[in-house]
Parts: C-alpha cells; structure tokens; sequence
C-alpha cells in the first residue's frame, strides 16, 4: 500500500520535471519503512533519497503536501498531531475580523480587510495572517475544472478581495513616516510572503481536494519550469531559470577544460619523452604529448528582444558570459528594428547588472515591432567588416517579422562572411513558418536551426554546440 | 549500530554536536540503509564536522581523503611500491628466477601501498570514510568512486578483487563549487544541511563559547541570522559566529552597539566588498531591545 502511494508520488514527480530513478524509489520505500510514518520523518526519508538537487525541494515540498495530505488523509492521518494550540489563537481573531467585516457591505471594496492586513504585518500576527488569507480564497467562490491552470490569476483575485495593494502601500507610507528599521521591515516583508505562499498552498489544497489525482498532476505539470515554454514564465520563475542556468553554465565550463586537460593527443613532445627515458636507462617506455592548443572560437551573439523573445535572449547572454573564457571573443548585439552593440557593458560590470544597463541604454528598437530584414542591412553595413572569417554568428530569434522586408541577401553575405551562423528560435517548432514566422526563408543561409523553445532544449543545444 | 534516531541525537549531542531531527533522521537513514550520505551546503555549516562527530560517537577511526583537481586511483585507492619493487628485483637478480615467480614475489601486498579508500574497505575496525570536498574532483575520479560505494568493493588486477569487511560509514561533502553527475548522487542518501536557525545557533555557541553572557549572545546572533540574509557574497558561518563570540568576549564587550560592530566586523565578512556594502548599514541591522 504505502509502496504504490511512494510510487505514484515519484511519478508526481516526475511529471514535475524531477528525474527520479528506479534505485531511488528502492531506497524510499526502504527508507519509509526504516523511520516509520511520523510525518516529519517520513517527510525526511523522502526528501533525502528522491530529491538529488537543491534546487528541486520546493516542488517537492508543494507536492508532498498535496499528495499526502491534501490528497491521501488516511494515509497519515493517525500520525499527524494537528497543531491545537495555532488553530486557538486563530478562532481568538475571528470575532474582530468578522466585526470589520460586518461594517462594509458584503465583501466589496468597502469592506476591504486591508486594514487587517496592516494591522497583522506590523505586528506579525501570523494566525491573523492565516485567517485572512482564508478569507481571501474563500472569496474566489465555488472553482471549476478550468480553475487549475489559473491558480495565479486567481490568487490575485484573493489579494485584491483582502485589500493587498492597498495594503502594501500604506506599509509603504508608514515605513517612511515611521522610519521603520530594516530589521522590522524585513519581518514585514516576510509576513506578506508568507501570506501570498500560504494564500497558493491553501488554493491548491483546495483544487486537489475538489478534484482530486487529476488536480495534483496538473500542478505538477504546470510546475515543471524545464519544459516550460520561455514566453510563460512568470517573474519568479524567471529567477529559478537563472539559478538552473547559472548551474548548467559551470557544469559546461568545468567539462569541457577537463576533456582537454586530459585529452593530449597529437604532437610528441620528444624533450619531455626523452627527459622521462632517463627513469627506464634510456628507454622511452612512456610518450608524452605536446598539450594541445584549444582553440578558442569567437562568438557572435545577435539577439531579438522584442517582447516575449526578450526573456530567452536574456537567458542566453547569461549562459554565454558565464563561460566567457572559453571563448577567445564575446559580441553582443540587441535588436528589435535597429541594432546596437552592448559587448562593452559586459566588460566591467556583474552579468545582473550588464544585462540590466544594456537593456536600458542599448538603442536597439525605434517601434516595438521587430524588422528582421532592416537590421540584417544595418548589421551587415556597420559591424560585418569587423568579423573574423573564423567567428561563429549566433542568431537569437522567432524570424517574425511583421511583414517586411527579409533582406535574405544581406543574411547571404553575411553567412560568407563568418565561419558558420546558428539560429536559435525559441518559437514552438508547429508554428514556424505561419503567420509573419519566416524562419524557412533564412534557414538555407543558417549551418543549423535549432528550437530552442523551453530550458530543456536550451541545454541540449547548448551541449551540443558549445 | 545505533537503535534509534533518538539514540544517534542523544551520543552526537554528547560529543558536543548539535543537530536538529530531520538531520539526524537522514543521517541514521544513511547508517541503517548502509548507503553513502552526502552532505550538501554553504561553508562552514560543520559538514566536515558531522563526519568527525559521526566517528567519535561510534569509536571508529576517521580515514580522510580530501578532493582536489587532478586527484586519481593512484593517490586515492592504491599504488604498487615502484622503488621498492626495483629493489626486490636488484636484490633478487642473481636468482634467476621465471618471469612468473618474480611477478608473484614482486605484486604482493607488501609492496601494495594502502591509499585512503584501500585502507576503508580492509580495516578490521570500524571506520568513517570521509570523502571532503566530492564537487572538487575531476569526473572521471567520480565514476571511479561510483563502483566503490555502490558496491563497497575494488578490483585489483594482480590481486583479485577486495571486498569491504564491513560496510563503512562513508560521508561525503560538497560546496556545490561544480554540479557532479546525478549518477553518484542517486547512489547516496541526501542531506543539506543549512545555516543553523536562531535557536539551534544561540545553543551552539553557549556550548563552544562557555562563560558568555545570555543577552550578549543573543544579540549577536539575531545580527549574524540578519546578515546572511543580505545580498552579500560570502556570508558568516557557524565558525565566524563563534570566532566573533569569543572575541567580543576577550574585548570584555556586555552590550553590542553600531561602534563594535563597526570595528569587529572584519572577523564576520571576509571580502572587502561585503564589508563597504554593509558598514555603513550597521546601525539599522542591529538588533532592537
């Protein structure tokens, strides 16, 4: 019984974009069977063999929940101590949150709670917090089936109903007239982190209670940020991409100096192998080599960052400037209508924050509607003499082009000019080619194209080609 | 080896190393199921120390290979005697003996040189392996180490293959200074372990620093709990936490203000960098009556 329940739960998982493996599973149901169903320790026990990667706990965390609490009660019901003395002090609040209610009519914005809020973060009243997150949910009504993939627009629907921005102003206002030490208001920000995790665990508990297996496995699936597409995540998800590539880049950087420091193959280096003879009277028993020269490609980087283009190429000057060094060059270049060179910022600056001043200083759109073929001109016209015939041009983009020009002949020469061009589009692979997509016109000029569409890919193709 | 969760917190307790339950149930976990623990977190968390804590409670030997670039069987596992071989040869030379009887004088374990993981797996007593700093190792030393601890068992060519006496504890440590292969990984049992919290950190230095005074350490904690959570590269360890405790004690410091603070804070921070960016916001870290 428990075995099939850590079963299914590594499928969960799974699903979640976690890789969990046969062996892993083996020692779960060993390691639940050798702590017992106490619910911390249980938790413990499957955390330490199914979770190899940090970065991975909290998915792990949210599942868990929903599966065996949310979900399965029974299985671990018995075990659970319900925290008695919490829910006391919360039903204490009750009667003034209901009285501030009472005042307003209905749940309008006349009734707004946000006072409540206030009063809660500045004295971080967590029972409090928690009560008025419940409000918040309660307020979404009766959900339906539908209500799964739109947990984040209806956890904002939550927080308007409890007056959060409101809320988060008037904390705003009080820090500065109050002069509010960072210590304190650090608690605060807590305290409304707090409250917005909560207000999603209590959501989703809500959803799988409603719905069920079916409900868990899309959460699952929603959360699986490695194969999700670019142009949908979300701000904090965002933030998790950058770690995973922060990671991805060192595990690139560190293998490929490895394979070379080991691989010397090639010229021999007969001081060194007579040098070594000595050692045997004379006999070279043991050749040693010349160390091999790496050759150090020069890198071209020409990204789109029109809207939702804009995150990928992020990600991508990221991945590339943290294993500069193995590149003897790195350029840069923004476009949308117009191009500009930003290899500079990158020189002297942090990844964050050369990405931040290129964005905001880099002349590279004059409409917000991207013009492929223009900027081919332009980019051919003013940085294309300056390439070296052995650079690599990597071209980040969806090849949309709002209807204009292609301008496939400056992308001719231009391929003529540089060793090779790549073309990197983070477009869904079905829907090239449709509408204003004209990946198909500048393919031919292009040594690959590749759909570089959500993280998973990104790594394929960065382990591939870089 | 030890019955109980409880029981292994109870004997690392007494051996002056604190840990909370979930640590200590992974932990036992890794004991009991006899499979690798790796330890993962930031520096100076005590993940070298929970090895050593780990072979005193159980009155084991303590056997260390530390990681570094460039670290191979050679200098980890075994190694023949070369010089001592040639010697062997030299001596025996007027013997002349068939090439099968001096190989078998000469690749025998007299002339095998025991390296950390040799030693391990032949002791007759019990041992703690404690493979420090994994991440720093190249990854063909990984899946070296995969054959090794899945199986706890080597194969020496001229010797046939040695198999563990007894299964050892083996503890294994990274700073996530490289991400190693998911292979070595799933074979281990996992455990991150953090910063302390207030409370776990506040009993640690009463333990290590004895005789300092109740709110002193109190206050200085809350300020170490609320520095590492500023953006800054390095944040103070359990071990800066300390070093600052006993020196605010020597300094016959009883209250902490923005001016010792100021003065000390180099034993906190260790770059330059961290310390400009939180110097002049002393005053607004520092904890309130």
């Amino acid at each position: 019984m428990l075995e099939e329940k850590i079963l299914e739960f590594a499928r969960l998982l799974r699903k979640g974009g976690v890789n969990v493996s046969v062996t892993q599973v083996t020692a779960a149901i060993q390691a639940a069977a050798a702590v017992g169903l106490a619910q911390e320790d249980f938790y413990t026990a499957l955390l330490s063999t199914l979770i190899v990667d940090q970065i991975d706990q909290p998915l792990f965390d949210k599942l868990f929940r929903l599966y065996f609490f949310s979900l399965e009660r029974g299985v671990l019901q018995k075990h659970i101590n319900h925290n008695q003395h919490e829910t006391d002090e919360a039903s204490a609040v009750l009667p003034l949150v209901d009285s501030i209610e009472g005042t307003g009519t209905g749940r309008g914005a006349g009734a707004s709670p946000y006072l409540l809020l206030v009063k809660a973060v500045r004295e971080t009243n967590y029972p409090l917090l928690r009560r008025l997150g419940e409000m918040g949910i309660e307020s979404l009504g009766d959900l339906e089936q539908g209500a799964i993939n739109e947990i984040d627009k209806l956890i904002d629907q939550a927080k308007v109903a409890i007056g959060w921005y409101q809320a988060v102003n008037t904390l705003e206002k009080i820090r500065v007239q109050e002069k509010v030490s960072e210590i304190r208001y650090s608690k605060w920000l807590e305290c409304l982190s707090y409250l917005e995790k909560y207000m999603e665990s209590l959501l989703e508990e809500v959803l799988v209670k409603k719905f069920g297996y079916d409900a868990i496995e899309e959460i699952a699936l929603a959360a699986n940020i490695r194969e999700k597409e670019f142009y949908r995540l979300d701000q904090l998800e965002i933030q998790e991409i950058r770690k995973h590539i922060t990671k991805m880049a060192r595990k690139l950087a560190s293998r490929y100096s490895r394979r070379y420091r080991r691989a010397k193959h090639g010229k021999i280096d007969l001081r060194r192998t007579i040098k070594n003879a000595m050692i045997n009277n004379g006999t070279p028993i043991r050749l040693k080599y010349r160390k091999r020269v790496i050759s150090k490609p020069e890198l071209i980087l020409l990204c789109d960052v029109s809207g939702s283009v804009a995150v990928f190429s992020e990600f991508m000057l990221q991945l590339v400037y943290t294993i500069q060094n193995r590149f003897s060059h790195i350029r840069s270049f923004l476009f949308v209508n117009t191009v500009d060179e930003v290899t500079e910022f990158f020189t002297n600056n942090s990844i964050e924050e050369a990405l931040e001043k290129a964005f905001a200083k880099a002349r590279y759109a004059m409409s917000p509607f991207s013009d492929y073929g223009r900027v081919f001109r332009l980019f051919e016209k003013q940085y294309l003499p300056t390439f070296s015939p052995q650079s690599t041009l990597i071209i980040l983009g969806d090849a949309r082009n709002n209807y204009r020009h292609d301008e496939r002949d400056s992308l001719q020469r231009i391929g003529e000019q540089v060793r090779r061009i790549l073309w990197f589009n983070p477009q869904p692979g079905d829907q090239w080619n449709t509408e204003d997509s004209i990946i198909g016109i500048y393919a031919p000029y292009c040594r690959q194209v590749f759909e570089c569409r959500n993280l998973k890919q990104l790594k394929e193709v960065t382990e591939a080609i870089l | 080896m030890f019955q109980s969760r409880e029981e292994l917190e109870r004997k690392l307790a007494e051996h002056h190393y604190l840990i909370d339950r979930n640590v200590a149930t992974v932990v036992y976990l890794a004991v009991k199921l006899q499979k690798p623990l790796l330890v993962e977190g930031p520096a100076g968390v005590g993940k070298t120390e929970l090895a050593k804590a780990l072979a005193a409670v159980t009155n084991s030997r303590l056997i260390r290979l530390q990681c570094y670039e460039g670290l191979d069987e050679a200098k980890a596992l075994y190694e023949w005697n070369y010089q001592k071989q040639l010697l062997c040869l030299h001596l025996k030379q007027n013997q002349s003996k068939s090439w099968h009887e001096a190989k078998d004088d000469i690749f025998t374990r007299e002339f095998l040189l025991r390296r950390p993981l040799l030693d391990a797996l032949e002791s007759t007593e019990p041992v703690v392996l404690l493979i420090d700093e994994v991440d720093k190792s190249d990854e063909e030393f990984e899946s070296f180490l995969l054959e090794i601890l899945s199986d706890y068992q080597i194969t020496i060519p001229e010797l046939g293959t040695i198999k563990a006496k007894s299964v050892p504890i083996t503890v294994l440590t990274s700073n996530n200074f490289r991400d190693f292969g998911d292979a070595l990984k799933r074979r281990c049992v996992h455990l991150y372990l953090d910063y302390p919290t207030f409370e776990r950190e506040l009993e640690i230095i009463k333990l290590k620093v004895p005789g300092i005074d109740q709110l002193l350490s109190q206050q200085l904690v809350s300020f170490v709990q609320l520095l590492r959570k500023q953006d800054i590269k390095k944040p103070p360890s359990i071990a800066e936490t300390i070093d600052w405790a006993r020196s605010l004690l020597t300094l016959c410091v009883s209250r902490i203000d923005a001016d010792i603070v100021q003065s000390t804070l180099s034993i906190l921070l260790k770059y330059q960098s961290d310390i400009d960016k939180i110097l002049p916001r002393v005053s607004s870290l520092l904890p309130e009556d």
